[in-house]
């Protein structure tokens, strides 16, 4: 598909793909899309300038794997500006998981974007996340997800106690 | 934007609501956000 055609801005189903090879690929256990895209998957959509692709190191030591996710991803066209790698001009950030994170990504929500199989942060574990970030923007974003998304009280209620999590006062 | 058209929106599928995202950021970079300075007209230029 041409760069240019409106529905190709985003080359999610590029990153998906990848992500999926880094799995193949031994660099990688497992992953998970999080992020602003994540929460758009549950609520309406809005800007966001990049992707985040949390993953579980295959690597436990110091640097999570990150120098041969790098290598594998600039052999197949991929560059790297500052914290980013870019994929057909759209920037992706890499974060190994842990903790919270990482029960992210294990517990993620299997779904198939344009045929490509991915997982993606299920709400409940979107809003915890945020809840500890703790940005303006983040309690933004959960007062998004109480609003539009179907929560899973029972469950947020277990992930927020279990990390020992608030939420933020309106 | 009303609650109603926004739950609507976010009911919409996952590759609608990128391609959506797509033409959002196609506007912000086509139309950047300025910080407007304060006109001797506006109330807090004094």
């Amino acid at each position: 598909m041409p760069i240019d055609e409106p529905s190709s801005n985003i080359p999610l189903a590029d990153v998906l793909r990848a992500a999926n090879g880094l799995v193949a690929a031994k660099l990688i256990e497992d992953w998970a899309l999080g992020g602003a895209l994540a929460a758009i998957y549950y609520v309406e959509p809005f800007t966001t300038y990049d992707a985040d692709i949390f993953f579980i190191p295959a690597d436990k030591g110091l640097t999570a794997g990150i120098p041969a996710i790098y290598a594998h991803l600039q052999s197949q066209g991929w560059q790297v500006e500052r914290e980013h790698l870019v994929v057909r001009g759209f920037p992706v950030q890499f974060l190994a998981a842990s903790g919270l994170t990482e029960e992210a990504v294990r517990e993620a929500e299997r779904i198939e974007f344009e045929g490509v199989p991915a997982k993606i942060f299920r709400a409940e574990h979107i809003v915890a996340i945020a809840a500890s970030v703790g940005r303006p923007k983040d309690k933004a974003r959960i007062e998004q997800l109480f609003q539009q998304a179907d929560l899973d009280k029972t469950k947020l209620e277990n992930i927020l106690q279990r990390h020992k999590l608030k939420l933020p006062t309106p | 934007m009303k609650l109603e058209m926004r739950q609507k929106l976010s009911r919409e599928p996952f590759a609608e609501k990128i391609r959506k995202v797509g033409q959002l950021i196609r506007l912000a970079k086509t139309f950047p956000r300025r910080v407007s300075k304060p006109t001797p007209a506006h109330p807090s230029a004094k």
